[in-house]
């Protein structure tokens, strides 16, 4: 049989290099090459024996000799811009572009480039956001058949126009399937645990807003990295998740307010009391706050969006993706926050506060 | 309690106060025993029920007439060997086959014993134990059956423990032993009751392929009175807490009960409820498949129980110096929420979770834990009553296709021209009304002319004295 030659796009990122690292461990039978539009040092040091091609994803020129020279047989296709902070909740029109730029425009130019290439299978890493960026809305133990489209902020928006285009090609001979984690913690992640570190400096621990009894799912890298190689598994195989997007998470819902008390715990913190604090009157704060934002130029925990965001409910079903891929989330949620928690204890997080590529 | 600290606590407590009456005075039995029809064996039995059972009497006296004599005689062999079971006044070379043969004495007519202590409470039961026996004769073949094979099991489950010293002495050891434990004292019954259900066709069969279901059940309502029974329990010099989850928290099991070590007697408790809480989605699962809401209720009542007492006991220090229970009017309310549908009974779990989770201490080692069993409760109850609240999108743009966007479009002109020809209507018809009354008005001899006049020499209101002339009003003429 021949060797299969796998090309990781988005492979320096956070959730890139990690299936990278995943990859080389649990298939050593198969070829990998790394496309990004930088080196990162973490690749650099560990990984050493991998092809690197330096591309930018929105240059369709770019991709095309890329893939040209790589001609992978399977792709998964994991760079993608995630805009945090003002950038998620309201974002100038030059994110947006930035945004449709690299989260459509980038997989379109992928898309096409790995067809002409005669690549057999098609990852693409998508996301939950796609159903439950619509703030507006509650999301209970989703399953796929959740109409995608609703989402409101920029980023799901983008994805599930993304997604769209990577499943509608989907044929016999090119296979293609998409992963939608849930919001995902791992070492490497420069997004969701510093902001929830930030907290304890910045005094904000104590408030809680709205019940706080809103469930939200979580899902650790190194689960995420799995779904996708079950994912390539399945479409050399029984070819049952072509054309299909599945969600994946640790499968442990809990209140957001709780996971971040266990991070926070994890950091030795525990808010020495609790402000109970009524959605409303929150987002009438946030609302305050974003003009204070305006008129300061500085960053707020607090906007009317992230308000939304942290009372939203979104949790997935995983029934899906256990029946067709097999998966089973393999590092628990306890575990995953520890291990995220001890990368940051030797680091100090850095704090991020644009966008990056991931 | 006290009766005077009762009245100040329902005085204070109204919907508890309200859920008692509710109970009380509104509450219809499914089926009502027909005692005019009973033998004098058969309202025997149910005497023994009612001295032995506080909780269980009331809610088998409701079964399905079909299975009300089965599980009434079932409850009463149970209780019979468990009183053989806890005295520990008989001698252990009497006490192990007496209750390794507990099935064999089934069939012994006029079979009983006297032997338990005179201050053994349900020492009675066993000393007209004939009744209960005659009884059993007259069940179903196929009851009969499943009654004598649990009774098997359990007395020699029963015989093991007596005999082994380890258990009596050190308690149990791990949580491997102590599930065995619930295993046998409550395990086997969800199974027998089980067996009784689908056999009388008053439940899904499928309840039997899936035996951690009924497993669950007897586990989380035996696992929640040893939590809830440790201090009792201890002054009886028994320990069924395991040692592989205490020693985690204390070196010796006295130090659980000691004030200063509250914070560690409460870590060690959480654990306890968690592994407890983890069987809470089998148990609603369960509940699922029954077909009868006698078996319903019967069912949801100690589960619903459980898991309040559940949330009573969790970081509660009081759980290691007395005995924590809820109180009447909640578990007055618990029943009337027990003894409707799945759905509502669901609504007590998820409001129970949530009670749970909104205690739980990021201190606590099972803080995250906790949460993600609550969460598991919560999220299987989504998975049977999918939430339909006013913030779920019901139907979204991008399902609809371009005729029914159209359509859609169409709609929308159409209501926005209605809109406004309604308001043309109605500014008409006021416009018309208030015509009406000025003509009215001027016939019957209003004098618009003076409010004219005054408000054109800028005088809105009337001067004192009303009628602005000395002159008398006079109208257009006679009419």
């Amino acid at each position: 049989m021949e060797r299969e030659h796998v090309l990781v796009t988005g492979g320096a990122g956070f959730v890139g290099g990690w299936i990278v690292k995943q990859l080389i461990e649990q298939h050593p039978e198969f070829k990998v090459t790394i496309l990004d539009v930088e080196k990162r040092d973490s690749w650099r040091s560990s990984q050493a024996g991998i092809d690197f091609i330096q591309a930018d994803v929105t240059n369709e020129a770019q991709v095309k000799s890329a893939l040209e020279t790589a001609k992978p047989s399977i792709v998964i296709h994991a760079a993608g811009l995630v805009p945090a902070g003002n950038d998620r909740y309201s974002p100038t029109q030059e994110v947006r572009d930035r945004v449709y730029n690299v989260n459509v425009n980038g997989t379109h130019h992928i898309l096409n480039a790995s067809k002409s290439v005669g690549v057999k299978c098609f990852i693409f890493t998508s996301s939950i956001t796609i159903v439950s960026d619509d703030v507006d809305h509650i999301y209970p133990n989703v399953d796929e058949t959740a109409a995608t489209g609703n989402a409101s902020l920029v980023y799901g928006y983008m994805k599930g126009i993304a997604e769209k285009i990577v499943l509608d090609t989907n044929s016999t001979d090119f296979l293609t399937c998409a992963i939608r984690p849930s919001v995902i913690l791992g070492p490497g992640d420069y997004q969701l645990l510093p902001t929830i570190h930030r907290c304890i400096a910045k005094g904000e621990t104590p408030f809680v807003i709205g019940s706080a009894d809103n469930l939200y799912d979580f899902v650790y890298v190194s689960n995420v990295a799995d779904a996708h190689f079950l994912a390539v598994e399945n479409l050399l195989t029984t070819k049952t998740a072509a054309g299909e997007a599945f969600f994946i998470s640790n499968g442990q819902p809990i209140p957001f307010r709780h996971f971040c008390l266990a991070v926070w715990a994890d950091f030795g913190h525990v808010p020495k009391f609790q402000i109970w604090i009524p959605t409303s009157v929150a987002w009438f704060a946030g609302f305050c706050a974003e003009w204070a934002t305006w008129l300061t130029g500085t960053e707020a925990t607090l906007s009317r969006g992230s308000v939304k965001d942290y009372t939203q409910t979104a949790y997935t079903n995983l029934n899906k993706s256990r029946e067709i891929l097999g998966y089973q989330p393999r590092v628990g949620l306890s575990e995953g926050i520890r291990l995220s928690c001890e990368v940051r204890d030797s680091k100090p997080c850095k704090n991020i506060i644009t966008a990056e590529i991931e | 309690m006290g009766k005077a600290a009762e009245t100040l606590y329902y005085l204070f407590h109204p919907s508890e106060l309200r859920a008692i009456i509710q109970w009380k005075v509104w509450h219809n039995p499914v089926h009502e025993r027909n005692e005019a029809k009973e033998t004098p064996e058969e309202r025997k039995c149910f005497e023994f029920l009612d001295l032995t059972s506080r909780s269980f009497s009331a809610v088998i006296k409701e079964l399905h007439p079909e299975l009300l004599m089965p599980v009434c005689v079932f409850y009463l062999i149970l209780r019979g060997l468990d009183t053989i079971e806890d005295d520990m006044t008989i001698d252990l070379a009497e006490k192990e086959p007496l209750l390794r043969n507990f099935d064999q004495i089934l069939d012994k007519d006029g079979w009983s014993y006297d032997g338990n202590h005179i201050k053994e409470k349900d020492r009675g039961l066993l000393v007209e134990f004939h009744y209960v026996i005659s009884q059993y004769k007259k069940l179903k073949p196929e009851y009969q059956k499943i009654l004598k094979d649990i009774t098997r099991r359990m007395g020699d489950g029963m015989a093991k423990y007596a005999n082994n010293v380890e258990h009596i002495e050190n308690g149990v050891q791990t949580i491997a032993d102590y599930e065995e434990y619930c295993h046998h004292v409550a395990g086997l019954v969800g199974e027998g009751l089980t067996k009784l259900f689908v056999t009388a066709d008053l439940a899904n069969p499928t309840l039997l392929r899936r035996p951690e279901l009924h497993e669950s059940m007897g586990q989380f309502l035996q696992q929640v009175n040893i939590i809830r029974d440790i201090r009792e329990d201890w002054e009886d010099k028994r320990r069924f807490y395991p040692k592989e989850i205490w020693s985690k928290y204390v070196d010796n099991f006295e130090e659980l009960l000691d004030p200063d070590n509250k914070e560690k007697a409460m870590q060690c408790s959480s654990e306890m409820v968690l592994n407890a809480l983890k069987r809470a989605p089998d148990c609603l699962f369960y509940l699922a498949g029954l077909r009868d809401q006698s078996i319903f209720n019967f069912c949801a009542i100690p589960q619903s129980m459980a898991i309040a007492t559940l949330d009573v006991c969790f970081r509660t220090p009081n759980l290691f110096q007395r005995n924590v229970k809820i109180s009447k009017g909640q578990a007055c309310a618990l029943m009337l929420e027990s003894t409707q549908d799945l759905r509502t009974l669901c609504g007590a779990f998820r409001k129970f979770a949530r009670k749970i989770s909104k205690k739980n201490d990021p201190r606590d080692p099972n803080f995250l834990e906790i949460s993600i069993a609550c969460g598991k409760i919560e999220q299987f109850i989504e998975s049977i009553f999918p939430s339909q609240q006013p913030g779920q999108p019901v139907q979204t743009a991008a399902q609809l296709t371009p005729e029914a966007q159209a359509r859609a479009d169409a709609d929308a002109r159409e209501a926005r021209q209605d809109m406004i020809y309604m308001s043309i209507a109605v500014l008409a018809t006021l416009f018309l009304v208030t015509v009406f009354m000025l003509g009215i008005a001027w016939m019957a001899g209003a004098r618009f002319d003076l409010v004219l006049n005054s408000l054109r020499e800028g005088k809105p209101f009337p001067p004192a004295g009303g009628v602005p002339s000395g002159k008398k009003i006079v109208g257009h003429g006679e009419l």
